[in-house]
């Protein structure tokens, strides 16, 4: 089978906006939502091609591009990548579920920037061209600047989403010159990260690399102190956005497959500024999470101390926290950005997410209440949950390289889980006092079968990690390889 | 001291002196225009001048060879002085000329404006004046088309004028052009002047001549600058820009300002003058130029901020950004100055499109201050589109010509400049973008209020304007190759004078 998979992943989301616009405007969500379910069937049918103990980098497409600058259109996955394509595929399908009545407004737009958007998140995780990725990173921007802008949920929603694109425009500074300067450090400029991985450089130069791609990832993971945009994000944007930006943990993968294999020997002697940023973002994520009131602003400190936890486990450097970190991170497009998306249709529901309009939820809302307890758990990675094994991986590798840090990290989580469960008591829990949770009824059935398919993955991953961990695990050891562990 | 420039006759390269007629169609076109006067086909006529325009234009492109370092396509003609001859970034900024006074006369029908014919006519010799300027190697006749050019924009101005604001705009444009002008030609005179001292007094003024008779030390400096200040008001930079952001607020909207800002000719004249016949006062000048430079970026930024119309806020935007052409044409190094003269492109094209949508939105509302403008999105969603994406642009977004561009002066001034001051330049940028989107936001975005202008629809000739713009963009944004391949060599061969 010689079909140009990835190529097909990245442009079919295009030509389905391309279709939107010739058709009707009531044929809108139905060709949408073919339009994703066959990328989740493409996604899943890349994973099947994708052969675990083969060569590092698979279904490799590469074209010239740019020639005079020697970029490529170049596209491939490994281990590390692969997993993402269906998760972003399936998330993609339960954003669009969760604001499938939402849209009201200009809903050929928004489901045009919605496909935009999927098409640069995929292309984020095929490309390994840094020109390449460059792109598909800047262009992401764009549709979320006017996702946020013109259907956010608040009066401050313009502003956030200014603020995050400025924010992300800044971060991309640091990132196109270290790309650049990469390129230039090569007898023959390339931008081509295959080949860019072979080469050593001196050690100033890795360094400097190293660095301004922490920066400029930093801020997309975000770590703290780079992390103001979220709380202010998570708290504008409908669920449905939110779950795509922090289910999709695009810093974190940028830094496992950009910042540190490029400029490896800097990493280690910088292990300590990777560790330290995590600790820092665990403990600080934890003891946020516990100052909230809104679900949607606490999900987002949570998920900035776990993902905290899978940069504290990278910086042992080894290929089990490489597995671990992606596989956390592969966890939690499922289970945050399922949380997420029950919150949008919480929203929908009582018009809030704030505990103090809620109480009780639990009585009205039975599914939605266990739904979001499983999704929330395994956020908080509960023994029996797909989070569980990346998380014990990280913990482990953590506690070996860095022993301080692993304790710290093991009471942050702690703080993080008893904050989560304190909201949820709040919320759901207690009696009903307001009229709009008695009022609200319980999940429809298109809902509960997206609630369903998250949360067979949650559990049935939990219970049997293995053929999933598997697919990782070479691509991990190659990754720790590559840096001289 | 070898020139280092060499040409090739049209004769060898096409069977007709294709830029004799680059500059004569729209002479031409001007003259049958103004004669048709009011009559109905005088518009058409001016329309299918313009796009023929365009259409030599590719044709020419077609006949020149990108990949040799000579200047093609020469023509001369001794008694007057006329020589001319291009490479591929005159050639670029040739074709970008023609796309847009094109884009200006759908415009020009779609705003309706009162005596079309008269305006078509002025519109095609100022487009006279900037090809002239772009393909003569003379530095008189640059100095005189661009006479001819400042002169249309100035009838324009007063031709279409309707209150005191505008009279007092023109003023203030007239003033500051005259005065670069008079440098410039100050500048030219210290050039011709040295080229005869030198030759035993035979004055020239051909760029073919004068590369191999630089003014030597303290002429060397005052011709620089001289010739630099005359462009610099034209382009505008820093802080020479104070006619701006009156003339867009009060001139006649998109044409004029489109028209001295679209095509960066200050910063094409720096290039194919400056850089050559002042080489040594360019290089000990550098530090300073490009600390103005970057003090410019930010500096306009912050003034952007505080606008209340948006008129001048996309002339502040210009200004800022003009400021990161320089620095990456004083990196003087070969990515640099290609990036600069792509940048260049870009920027006209986008911010051409940006002043049209402005001119667009006035037409329906009557206003461009930002408080009384709102909700505009909810009626004309593509325009405001349009004018994110042009935005975009501007900050070199990736998928449009800005992001190579940028991405090439980033490297060049790395390579010069070491990192720090190119992560403030690149910031000055993340300030544009941070300008450009309020910007967007208030007037587009906002809710609209209750009892605010009835907006109308997008109309077809809007739809066509913006659109081929965009297109336009997009096309170069995602194939640069072609573009990079048109102006390469010559950037090489206008950064090989300098030693790194």
């Amino acid at each position: 089978m010689n079909l140009p998979l990835l190529s097909l992943l990245i442009f079919l989301p295009l030509a389905g906006v391309v279709v939107l616009w010739l058709l009707p405007a009531r044929a809108t969500r139905p060709v949408v939502a073919l339009n994703m379910l066959l990328t989740l069937a493409l996604a899943t049918a890349v994973l099947f091609a994708y052969d675990p103990a083969g060569a590092r980098f698979q279904l490799v497409e590469k074209l010239p591009w740019i020639a005079s600058l020697n970029i490529h259109y170049l596209v491939a996955v490994d281990g590390i990548s692969v997993l993402f394509l269906p998760a972003t595929a399936l998330l993609f399908l339960a954003s669009l579920v969760a604001c499938w009545n939402a849209v009201q407004d200009a809903p050929r737009l928004h489901y045009s920037l919605l496909l935009l958007l999927q098409s640069a998140t995929v292309g984020i995780f095929c490309a390994l061209d840094t020109a390449l990725f460059f792109v598909f990173w800047e262009m992401s921007l764009v549709p979320i600047y006017f996702l946020l802008a013109r259907w956010g949920v608040s009066s401050g929603s313009a502003q956030a989403a200014a603020r995050y694109f400025l924010i992300m425009l800044a971060g991309g500074i640091p990132l196109l010159i270290a790309f650049v300067m990469l390129a230039a450090s090569q007898p023959v400029p390339t931008f081509d990260l295959t080949v860019l991985l072979g080469v050593p450089l001196p050690r100033s130069t890795q360094t400097a690399i190293f660095l301004l791609c922490l920066l400029g990832f930093g801020i997309k993971v975000p770590l703290v102190p780079l992390h103001t945009w979220l709380p202010q994000f998570a708290l504008a944007a409908p669920g449905s956005l939110t779950a795509l930006l922090v289910g999709l943990k695009l810093g974190a993968f940028g830094l496992i497959r950009f910042a540190i294999p490029l400029a490896p020997e800097a990493a280690l002697d910088l292990h300590w500024l990777l560790a330290g940023l995590g600790t820092v973002a665990i403990l600080y994520g934890a003891v946020g999470m516990l100052a909230q009131s809104n679900l949607r602003v606490g999900l987002a400190y949570a998920s900035i101390c776990h993902v905290g936890l899978a940069v504290l486990g990278l910086a042992s450097y080894t290929a089990q926290a490489a597995q671990g970190a992606v596989s956390l991170l592969l966890s939690f497009s499922v289970a945050t950005g399922g949380a997420f998306v029950l919150l949008e249709f919480l929203r929908q529901r009582t018009g809030s997410t704030d505990i103090n309009a809620l109480g009780g939820a639990a009585k009205t809302m039975p599914l939605l209440a266990t739904g979001f307890l499983i999704c929330g758990l395994a956020g908080v990675g509960m023994p029996g949950t797909s989070s569980f094994p990346g998380e014990f991986m990280l913990i482990i590798a953590a506690l070996q390289s860095h022993t301080g840090a692993g304790m710290a990290a093991l009471f942050g989580l702690s703080i993080a889980a008893g904050g989560f469960l304190s909201l949820y008591r709040k919320a759901f829990f207690g009696p009903v006092t307001r009229p709009a949770v008695a009022e609200a009824s319980d999940l429809r059935p298109r809902e509960w079968i997206v609630l369903v398919a998250l949360i067979l993955m949650i559990v049935g991953i939990g219970v049997y990690p293995g053929p999933w961990i598997e697919i990782v695990r070479p691509a991990a050891e190659a990754w720790a390889a590559g840096l001289g562990r | 001291m070898s020139s280092g420039l060499s040409e090739i006759f049209w004769y060898n390269q096409a069977g007709l002196p294709l830029l004799l007629l680059l500059q004569l169609l729209p002479l031409c076109g001007a003259a049958v225009v103004y004669v048709f006067n009011e009559r109905r086909t005088a518009v058409t006529l001016g329309k299918i001048f313009a796009l023929g325009e365009l259409l030599l234009g590719i044709v020419v492109v077609s006949h020149i060879n990108p990949l040799s370092p000579a200047l093609q396509l020469a023509e001369r003609y001794t008694p007057l002085a006329y020589h001319v001859a291009v490479d591929g970034l005159s050639m670029l900024f040739v074709l970008l000329t023609a796309l847009l006074t094109f884009l200006m006369t759908l415009y020009g029908m779609s705003r309706g404006m009162i005596s079309p014919g008269r305006l078509f006519a002025v519109l095609l010799l100022a487009e006279t004046g900037l090809v002239g300027m772009l393909v003569t190697v003379n530095v008189a006749w640059f100095a005189a088309f661009s006479g001819l050019e400042l002169w249309s924009v100035v009838y324009l101005l007063r031709r279409w004028a309707s209150s005191r604001a505008e009279i007092h705009a023109l003023a203030r444009f007239v003033q500051y052009q005259a005065f670069g002008w008079v440098l410039f030609v100050a500048g030219c005179i210290v050039l011709g002047w040295g080229h005869a001292e030198a030759t035993g007094g035979y004055w020239s003024f051909d760029l073919f001549d004068l590369v191999g008779a630089v003014p030597v030390g303290k002429f060397q400096t005052a011709a620089f600058y001289l010739l630099f200040y005359g462009l610099a008001v034209r382009t505008p930079l820093f802080p020479l820009h104070g006619w701006l952001p009156n003339m867009a607020q009060h001139g006649l909207i998109a044409v004029a300002p489109a028209l001295m800002v679209g095509v960066k000719v200050g910063i094409y004249g720096m290039m194919r003058f400056v850089l050559p016949l002042t080489p040594a006062a360019v290089q000990y000048w550098q530090p300073y130029v490009v600390g103005f430079a970057m003090a410019g970026v930010f500096f306009t930024a912050a003034l952007a901020f505080q606008q209340s119309n948006l008129r001048r806020l996309l002339a502040f935007a210009v200004v800022s950004h003009t400021s990161l052409l320089v620095i990456g044409l004083f990196s003087l190094h070969e990515s640099g100055i290609q990036g600069a003269m792509l940048l260049a492109a870009n920027f006209g094209l986008a911010v051409t499109g940006m002043w049209f949508i402005v001119g667009f939105v006035f037409r329906r509302t009557g206003t461009t201050e930002l408080h009384e403008l709102s909700g505009l999105f909810e009626r004309i969603p593509f325009l405001a589109i349009a004018f994110l994406s042009f935005g975009l642009a501007i900050v070199g977004m990736p998928g449009t010509p800005g992001f190579d561009a940028a991405h090439l002066i980033l490297e060049a001034s790395i390579d010069t400049f070491g990192a720090l001051s190119t992560v403030a330049t690149a910031l000055g940028n993340v300030a544009a973008a941070g300008f450009l989107l309020w910007a967007f936001q208030k007037a587009f975005l906002s809710q609209a209020r209750v009892g605010g202008h009835d907006v109308d629809r997008t109309q077809i000739m809007e739809y066509l304007v913006c659109g081929i713009a965009l297109a336009a963009m997009l096309a170069i944004g995602f194939f640069t190759e072609p573009w990079l391949y048109l102006t390469e060599t010559a950037s090489q061969a206008a950064a090989a004078r300098f030693v790194r």
